[in-house]
């Protein structure tokens, strides 16, 4: 018996993931190789652990402590196979296992990054979609100006301005730190969370808009490029020469259709600001995985390198994963292909 | 049109009735103080101290058998007295009757000797400053119990008094029951102390936050709670200070002084301190083949560039301060006083280089070189050696300057794979010249970085440890630092200024040695 064309979507479906699946562990294997070696580039990490005075004795003794006296295939493996257990070692600098120090400050990290996407994504639609119905308007040239300006803005450089002018001049908001709420949630306590929800908003306003104004910039200019391709199609001069008023042009059939490149973007995006966070960290004093990097890097702590570069990879090359299942939905031109 | 006004009138009464509310009420009360750092500890681990940073916090929360005072004076803490064994290897020292730690464990000798032997434990493998410095520089052996108040410490070697005795106090102390009972791991985010404050919280990456110890006598303490923040940022840190919420922030850059000073609200303190900067001419054979290792080989030659750099304009210019130039590697007032520092004369050094074999071939150049420096690490660090590269080449030695992030300059230190020159700066002390010295403690010795071989020096510092008076100590301090003068494995530079801005609140002087020793400040 013929399978239906459904049985046939399912089938393709299973495949298509299957095949996201497998290019995503070869991603993630990929970096594990490159964060590894590009580390082991720069030179004997040992020198790094002993004090300026030690003897040649006590260097030597200490990298063979370390284990940096050994092959790099050999470090390398031996890392891969503790990598699936979830061991990625301890901290060198503070003997902590690595991961934990990892997981102990994602969450800081993923409530800047969310409040960023929130900031850059609810600002972007509308600022895009108004661009484009007001194409060739002052309107319009104004948006994109700005929104080339967000662009342009070295992120290091607003943050500092906004803490100048917003926490140290006007006084609104504080000039750095943090107030956990996802941690204290994830540790069950809601309660918690939810009263320190107010105090934690004001914190997070300043770099949330710190990372989000790039990538606000970014998304509202394709939005609205994309708002006018659709504008321009067939259907939606079908659609007006019906009657259908402009919101109901605009909203039911244009802005479906002009998402569809928004939604991919999104887990891009996603990693575009998790890259962004070691800037803002440092300027704001949050205390999230991007300083954590950062200062792991400068103290070449590899296990905390590695076991950051792995989680992020893993996170990122999961949503993207998971992005290109909803495409797949929500464009069934992408499913029947 | 009207709609849309009284939308925007809404909007703007909201945003002016919520954002008082939102004011910040970050101010520290007056029974709490607030620093800022820069780096956050990599644990509290009193055994393990790998910065300055680290080491302010454990001073707080441990005790030390001596303390060292900013002019380099040491007075009693846990311990009242000390005793030395005619040999000059044993020291005994004499506690405090009736110490206790956080926890309540009363504090003897056997917790003494135990936090010594506990450290120096290969088996811990402790890195850092008492594994790494403080017991290869005493010579330490072991430790001995001889009552409950007295301690003997072992080493294999006599030693300069003051020296050893400000490397004891460098040590931290803790009860051996409670660490006993920890793991490693444990111990490094459980720190039981034996000083004025305990730990309360650490929030990695955020702030530490301590309280005063209720009932502590051997120290008096003006706040009840102490936060030590973590601000990478210069610019942050200096906004901070300047809204109130934090009372002394360190390493405020040159270029934002001025709006602390003016603020109204804090002040800068600026002090000359210990630690000497310098360029190194390298020696190693590594690098015989690297332009003008040759030429800097020769004593006349690195004379002849001591008078080509104007060391008071580099400091009032991009350090923005005036510095004196260093005449040696030791700290004032432990130097030689006969010793001036060699002055800014381009032409002296014209006059030497050309008599030293070098002189300026048609292009002017009399031959080239390279001086690596570090960026991040010191102050307005990349700045200063582009600085001095002009001022080398100015003279004809044509310079050309390489300079590396710290975290991979740093990798190039320790092996001595910098040069032929380059630019370094390491810590001092102001208790001894021969803490300052022990750089250049044997010809192999880790921190001779220059890999300088000059065998009058190394032969005279063997004979240290047969000095039996501290006058004859003195004198053979400085026929060393004249050797080091007169043969210079460095270009001297200066003593690096220290910056700190200051709450107009607070009583507290900033030290020179770096460290922030804020247990004793008051409010005005």
């Amino acid at each position: 018996m013929m399978p239906s064309i459904g049985q046939i979507e399912t089938i393709h479906m299973g495949k298509y993931i299957l095949r996201r699946v497998l290019q995503s562990f070869i991603v993630i294997l990929g970096v594990t190789l490159l964060s590894f070696l590009t580390i082991h580039l720069s030179g004997d990490p040992t020198y790094l652990f002993v004090s300026e005075r030690a003897s040649e004795q006590e260097i030597i003794e200490t990298r063979a402590k370390l284990g940096f006296d050994r092959p790099l295939p050999e470090q390398y493996l031996t890392f891969l196979g503790k990598l699936v257990q979830g061991d990625f070692g301890n901290s060198l600098r503070s003997r902590k296992p690595a991961i934990e120090l990892v997981l102990e400050r994602l969450p800081a990290t993923l409530e800047l990054t969310f409040c960023a996407m929130i900031f850059s994504i609810t600002l972007a639609l509308p600022i895009g979609i108004i661009s484009a119905i007001r194409r060739g308007t002052p309107v319009d040239g104004g948006v994109m100006l700005l929104a080339m300006f967000g662009q342009s803005m070295p992120s290091f450089w607003l943050g500092i301005m906004l803490l100048l002018f917003v926490g140290l001049q006007l006084r609104w908001l504080p000039i750095s730190g943090h107030e956990p709420i996802l941690s204290v949630m994830l540790e069950g306590n809601v309660g918690g969370a939810i009263t320190a929800l107010p105090e934690a908003i004001r914190y997070l306003i300043l770099p949330s808009i710190t990372i989000g104004v790039f990538s606000l910039s970014r998304n509202a200019r394709l939005i609205r490029s994309s708002m006018l391709e659709v504008l321009n199609q067939d259907y939606i001069v079908t659609a007006r020469s019906k009657g259908l008023n402009q919101r109901g042009v605009i909203f039911k059939h244009a802005l479906k259709n002009a998402m569809l490149p928004v939604v991919t973007l999104l887990g891009l995006e996603f990693g575009f600001l998790l890259s962004g966070v070691v800037v803002t960290e440092t300027v704001f004093s949050w205390p999230g995985v991007g300083r954590l990097v950062f200062n792991a890097i400068t103290q070449r702590d590899i296990p905390v390198v590695q076991a950051a570069v792995v989680t992020f990879s893993f996170m990122f090359v999961l949503l993207n994963l998971l992005v290109d299942i909803l495409y797949v939905q929500l464009d069934p031109r992408i499913r029947l292909s | 049109m009207v709609r849309k006004l009284s939308f925007l009138l809404i909007v703007v009464l909201l945003m002016t009735a919520v954002m008082p509310s939102l004011l910040s009420a970050q101010t520290p009360d007056d029974t709490t103080l607030v620093i800022a750092q820069s780096v956050d500890v990599a644990g509290l681990e009193p055994a393990s101290v790998n910065s300055r940073a680290e080491a302010n916090i454990f001073f707080h929360v441990f005790a030390t058998l001596f303390e060292i005072a900013d002019d380099g004076s040491l007075s009693p803490y846990l311990a009242t007295a000390y005793s030395i064994s005619e040999d000059g290897k044993e020291w005994t020292f004499t506690l405090n009757e009736g110490l206790t730690c956080h926890d309540g464990e009363a504090l003897t000798a056997e917790d003494v000797a135990y936090s010594f032997d506990r450290a120096f434990d290969p088996a811990n493998a402790f890195t850092g400053n008492t594994a790494g410095f403080v017991f290869p520089s005493i010579g330490f052996q072991g430790t001995r119990v001889e009552d409950d108040l007295n301690v003997t410490i072992i080493t294999d070697r006599r030693q300069s008094e003051n020296n050893r005795l400000a490397l004891i106090s460098e040590v931290y102390i803790h009860c051996k029951d409670s660490y006993a009972a920890m793991t490693l791991e444990e111990a490094a985010q459980n720190p039981i102390g034996s000083g004025p404050y305990r730990l309360v919280e650490w929030v990695p990456d955020d702030y530490i936050l301590l309280e005063a110890v209720e009932g502590y006598t051997l120290r008096e303490t003006a706040f009840k709670t102490h936060y030590w923040r973590v601000i990478p940022e210069a610019s942050t840190r200096v906004a901070e200070l300047i809204a109130g919420n934090v009372d002394v922030i360190a390493n405020v850059p040159p270029d934002q002084q001025a709006a602390i000073d003016t603020s109204g609200v804090a002040t800068v303190q600026a002090v000359a301190g210990t630690r000497r900067i310098y360029v190194g001419f390298q020696f190693g054979e590594n690098f015989a083949d690297a332009p003008g290792y040759e030429a800097l080989q020769k004593t006349e030659v690195r004379v002849a560039l001591q008078y080509a750099v104007d060391v008071p304009t580099i400091c009032a210019t991009l350090l923005g301060t005036q510095c004196e130039r260093a005449s040696s590697m030791v700290n004032p007032p432990n130097n030689n006083p006969d010793l001036a520092p060699y002055p800014y004369d381009p032409a002296k050094a014209e006059e030497l280089l050309d008599a030293a074999g070098y002189p300026r071939n048609a292009d002017g150049v009399r031959f080239e070189t390279v001086l690596m420096g570090p960026r991040g690490r010191y102050l307005n660090d990349a700045n200063v050696v582009q600085a001095i590269g002009q001022y080398l080449s100015d003279v004809g030695v044509k310079t050309t300057v390489d300079i590396r992030e710290w975290a991979d300059y740093r990798q190039l230190v320790g092996p001595k794979e910098v040069g032929p020159m380059f630019f370094l700066g390491t810590g001092g002390g102001t208790w001894s010249a021969l803490y300052d010295m022990t750089d250049l403690s044997s010809p192999t010795a880790g921190t001779n970085y220059t890999n300088w071989q000059n065998e009058d020096w190394f032969a005279l510092w063997n004979t240290l440890g047969d000095v039996t008076s501290p006058e004859e100590e003195r004198e053979k301090i400085n026929a060393l630092l004249d050797i080091f003068y007169n043969d210079p494995p460095w270009l001297l530079l200066y003593f690096q200024p220290d910056f700190y801005g200051v709450s107009n609140r607070l009583d507290w002087t900033a030290r020179r040695d770096e460290w922030i020793v804020i247990y004793n400040a008051k409010l005005k």
